[in-house]
């Protein structure tokens, strides 16, 4: 059976989890069961790649992390956007919508 | 971007510090992730060992998230690097011995570089502390040609300085100063001090506030009287006045004037001299008007004000020489028409420019500012010996480890991480040498600085920002140059092979490393000795040079009449009621009155002799008046004819003693006894030469065309002389503190004398050679020593390597004597080869410091062959010890071993 997935481009998971994020303080799994259920399943975000990147983002200083009880009452830890985060969220998201489009515009020309 | 950059260190800072909370909090986080995720999968039903199975394959490889998260901090290098160098302090604590020797070595190498960096920096290169912008700030020098030569001055007449300031315009101020020892206080307290006369402007070249009260205003220094105020030298009034903040209106005596105290410099305010923190500042003119009788702001002879001068901005250097210059030019011509003394401007050619602040580097400097610059460059040497040394030493570590590190690489730790461990270890060898090189420095560097910078405040090494940085940059270097080789080495290494010999086989390629290390050691030694031994030979000629008179018995008092005003009648009685009191002191010899002093005080007048068209282009003639005794006084041996004696007193007629090479000078080839010569005046009245004495050193030791002629004090006119001088039975500084207090009694008010032994007037001048023999010697000896020592570790290193081959030639039957000889020719010829060079480039830099030395040839044979005797000596020593161990080979053992 053909894996119907598509890979992540290179550099988009940051993007993915800056827009998790902006809507309401998320920990990693969370973040990685929100990603699958939005794009019903059709980006493969590999879990074990979405570590590195939170610590990488949280040094960079656009997200911020902070241990909380989970629903089941286990500590986890949970990130949240940072003010210079949803800077870069916007200007990444807008890069994105002008990167897409002329994509878009590239493929349509006949 | 900055508050970015700022929260990212903070981050990393944070990931280093907290590390092992933040490893446990990334676990904890991860297995969260893979509960919740088989949470998942068992709510679905699956069981719980399935679903944790499944829970790992969907996120992957759990320690290499990790291990990226890891990454993701940032902290990765730091990490590892901290990791080398735990590892290197872990071998080198096991080789204790090793790492005590490696750390000395560098110690004293990276010592003497920071001990001598700290004093070429004071002389060479720091500004004066407190200058404002220092790169506009310079001294004024002024050129002119005299007697057919260039002259170069700093100090100059008063007159100058004001057509300077008037008449320039490349300047945004000047300021006029001289440092000087002035008697400061009243009475019984009045000591000799430092004092700073400067004018108004000298403040403001300064970022400087007054501790207390202010700074003299340009009001207070107006020609011609200025005020009578003072400003006090910080420590000065700590010492003196405790301190108290009341001192402010108080009087204080300085020199002749009764001053008004009106502020306290910031404490350590130096001023731009580097002779220390002076006692007090007071204004020129002030000083000026009480010094001199004449009119000092109209009189062209008393050339007293060094200056300094800040050019304005965008004014370039060239173009403020020139505007100097044509100032320069017409004050030089004003003050002929004043005083046709002075050689015509055409001849003469004035000029004048902008140097750099520091006198060492200006046209002025004193040979020790040069001996300085050499002993750095020496200190360098004995640096780069001590680091071959040492990259001796871990070269033959590094050969000892070859199967260790053919091990690691094989085991996949990469060359670049094999790299950073090696230099981990020079690194850390030589953060040790430098520590200690730092400590060295400052034990070793007070006494380098009291020889250097007499009069300077010690400053400390430790504390000093510039020496240490130098210290670190020398550290980094030494590990770099050091890690080098044993680096090189272990990455050619051939895994396979290495692993496969013995650990007794070294290979060749490392050898040949080490010879070559050690010629270099044995050139840059023989280089060095060379220059000790010049400088030692140079300090020899310069202590055996006969100054035309005795140093070690004579005694020089200055009489300071300080404001007490004498009639010229009263004057000349008092000198002489001061020479009966001296010479009726026991142990006193003779005494005598003396118009000038040797190193102090000089006089020339114009000589006109029958048959020489001018006198002055045969050399520079010193005037010398003298009583009775002078000749016995002084030791200076008559050659011919007589002296003078109380015959030749004022009524009788004229009569002179010249030096020999005056007579030579004037009169080549004929007797000059008997001979006339007019002095001051072509019309002045005949003196006859009655006597040839010894030619005196007085101004200069190595200026050969200066000659002394010599007058009865009784015919002289310009008594009184102003000091005598007193020979003693035995050393002159014993004797001067009961000279000084019985003459002061015979010194009316508040006048004094000083008393000065002639060997204290004498030995500054000797100074550049002494540091020279000092420093060249120290160093030599110690590039000496290592040299010495990296010798006899690379033989006794061979020596052990080879112990199989030994073995084999002793059973084979060469005798014990055989295996010496053997092991010796080998060291002594690279020894040989390192002598060889060095002589080369003694030969060839030798013209470079020929004008450093004293009456000694650069390529004195006596010099080059004690030195090549000496390494040689000391190459047999360091072979020889372990060219015996090597006849005491048993074959019968090494032959079965390995």
């Amino acid at each position: 059976m053909a894996d119907e997935r598509l890979e992540l481009p290179q550099g988009t998971l940051d993007l993915l989890i800056l827009k998790a994020l902006s809507l309401q303080p998320m920990h990693g799994w969370a973040i990685s069961e929100r990603l699958q259920q939005v794009s019903r399943a059709t980006l493969q975000v590999p879990q074990g790649s979405l570590y590195p990147a939170l610590h990488r983002l949280e040094r960079r200083g656009w997200i911020k992390a902070q241990w909380g009880a989970s629903d089941n009452n286990r500590r986890a830890k949970y990130y949240e956007l940072t003010r210079a985060g949803r800077k870069q969220l916007d200007a990444e998201a807008d890069a994105w919508a002008r990167l897409t489009a002329a994509v878009a515009l590239v493929l349509d020309m006949s | 971007m900055l508050a970015e950059l700022w929260a990212d260190l903070r981050y990393r800072l944070r990931a280093l510090i907290r590390r092992d909370t933040m490893d446990r909090e990334l676990s904890e986080e991860l297995r969260f992730h893979l509960d919740r995720e088989a949470e998942k999968y068992e709510r679905m039903g699956v069981p719980h060992d399935e679903a944790m199975r499944r829970a790992r394959l969907a996120f992957g490889g759990v320690d290499r998230a990790a291990e990226a998260s890891r990454d993701a901090r940032g902290t990765h290098l730091i990490e590892t690097i901290a990791q080398d160098l735990r590892y290197a302090l872990r071998g080198l604590r096991a080789a204790s011995g090793f790492t005590l020797g490696v750390a000395v070595t560098l110690g004293l190498g990276i010592g003497a570089n920071a001990a001598m960096f700290g004093i070429t920096d004071r002389l060479l290169f720091r500004s004066p502390s407190g200058l404002r912008s220092p790169s506009e700030v310079h001294r004024v020098y002024f050129r002119w040609f005299e007697d057919g030569s260039q002259r170069v001055e700093r100090n100059m007449p008063f007159r100058v300085y004001r057509d300077l300031v008037r008449d320039t315009k490349s300047f945004a101020s000047f300021a006029a100063f001289q440092t000087r020892s002035i008697a400061v206080g009243e009475g019984e307290r009045s000591r000799e001090r430092s004092v700073t006369v400067a004018s108004a402007s000298y403040f403001d070249l300064f970022d400087a506030t007054p501790a207390l009260g202010r700074f003299f205003s340009r009001r207070e220094d107006e020609a011609p009287r200025g005020a009578p105020v003072v400003v006090l030298g910080y420590s000065f009034w700590q010492s003196e006045f405790g301190g108290r903040t009341d001192v402010l209106g108080q009087q204080l005596r300085v020199g002749r004037t009764l001053c008004t105290i009106i502020g306290v410099a910031p404490e350590r305010f130096a001023g731009v001299s580097d002779q220390g923190t002076p006692a007090a500042f007071m204004p020129i003119t002030a000083f000026a008007w009480a010094s001199r009788e004449t009119d000092y702001t109209k009189t062209v002879t008393w050339s007293w004000l060094e200056l300094v001068a800040r050019r304005k901005a965008g004014v370039s250097v060239p173009s403020a020489n020139a505007d100097l210059t044509t100032v320069f030019r017409q004050s030089w011509m004003a003050s002929t028409a004043e005083e046709p003394g002075n050689p015509p401007v055409d001849s003469a050619r004035p000029s004048a420019e902008v140097g750099p602040i520091q006198l060492g580097r200006g046209p002025q400097a004193a040979n020790e500012a040069r001996v300085v610059t050499w002993v750095s460059g020496v200190a360098f040497i004995v640096l780069l010996i001590a680091c071959a040394n040492v990259a001796n030493l871990l070269l033959s570590r590094a050969v000892k480890r070859r199967r260790e590190i053919a091990l690691r690489l094989a085991l996949g730790v990469s060359r670049g991480r094999l790299v950073r461990q090696l230099l981990s270890e020079s690194l850390l060898l030589a953060l040790m040498g430098g520590v200690l090189g730092v400590l060295l420095a400052q034990w070793g560097g007070a006494s380098l600085r009291a020889l250097f910078l007499p009069g300077e405040r010690a400053t400390s090494v430790v504390t000093d920002g510039r020496t240490l940085v130098v210290a670190f940059v020398a550290t980094v270097a030494a590990a770099l140059l050091t890690g080098l080789a044993p680096v090189l080495h272990s990455l050619r290494g051939d895994v396979a092979r290495s692993l496969g010999s013995g650990a007794r086989d070294g290979g060749t390629q490392p050898i040949r490393a080490r010879t070559a290390l050690l010629v270099l050691q044995a050139m840059l030694s023989m280089v060095l000795l060379v220059g000790a031994g010049l400088f030692v030979r140079s300090l020899q000629n310069v202590r055996a040079m006969r100054l035309g008179y005795d140093v070690g018995p004579v005694l020089w008092v200055l009489e300071n009449p300080r404001g007490v005003q004498l009639t010229q009648a009263q004057g000349v009685a008092l000198e002489r009621r001061l020479l009966d009191e001296a010479q009726s002191i026991p142990g006193v010899v003779a005494a005598t009155p003396a118009a000038s002093v040797p190193f102090r005080s000089n006089e020339g007048r114009g000589l006109y002799v029958e048959g020489v068209d001018e006198v002055r282009k045969r050399g520079r003639f010193l005037l010398q008046a003298g009583g009775p005794d002078y000749f016995t006084t002084v030791g200076t041996r008559l050659v011919r004819g007589r002296a003078f004696d109380r015959r030749d007193d004022a009524n009788a007629p004229r009569v002179v003693v010249v030096s020999e090479g005056m007579a030579h000078a004037l009169w080549p080839g004929v007797d000059a006894l008997g001979k006339c010569m007019r002095i001051g005046a072509d019309t002045a009245p005949c003196a006859a030469v009655i006597g040839v004495a010894e030619d005196m050193r007085l101004r200069s030791l190595t200026d050969e065309r200066e000659y002394t002629y010599y007058i009865p004090f009784a015919q002289y006119d310009l008594q009184p002389a102003g000091s005598l001088l007193v020979r003693v039975s035995g050393d002159a500084a014993e004797y001067a503190d009961v000279v000084r207090r019985r003459l002061q009694r015979a010194m009316p008010g508040s006048s004094y004398v000083t008393v000065e032994p002639f060997h204290e007037l004498v030995e500054p001048t000797m100074r550049s050679w002494q540091f020279g023999a000092t420093m060249f010697l120290a160093f030599g000896g110690l590039a000496l020593g290592l040299a010495g020592i990296g010798l006899y570790s690379v033989i006794a290193y061979g020596v052990a390597q080879r112990r199989q081959e030994i073995g084999v030639r002793l059973a084979l039957g060469a005798s014990r004597g055989d295996v010496v000889r053997l092991v010796v020719r080998g060291g002594l010829r690279l020894v040989i080869t390192g002598i060889a060079l060095g002589a080369v480039i003694a030969l060839a830099s030798g013209r470079w410091i020929a004008e450093l030395l004293f009456r000694e040839s650069p390529s004195d044979p006596l010099v080059f062959v004690t030195v090549i005797f000496t390494l040689i000596a000391v190459a047999v020593t360091a072979t020889l010890l372990p060219a015996l161990a090597a006849s005491r080979v048993d074959p019968s053992v090494t032959l079965r071993a390995d």
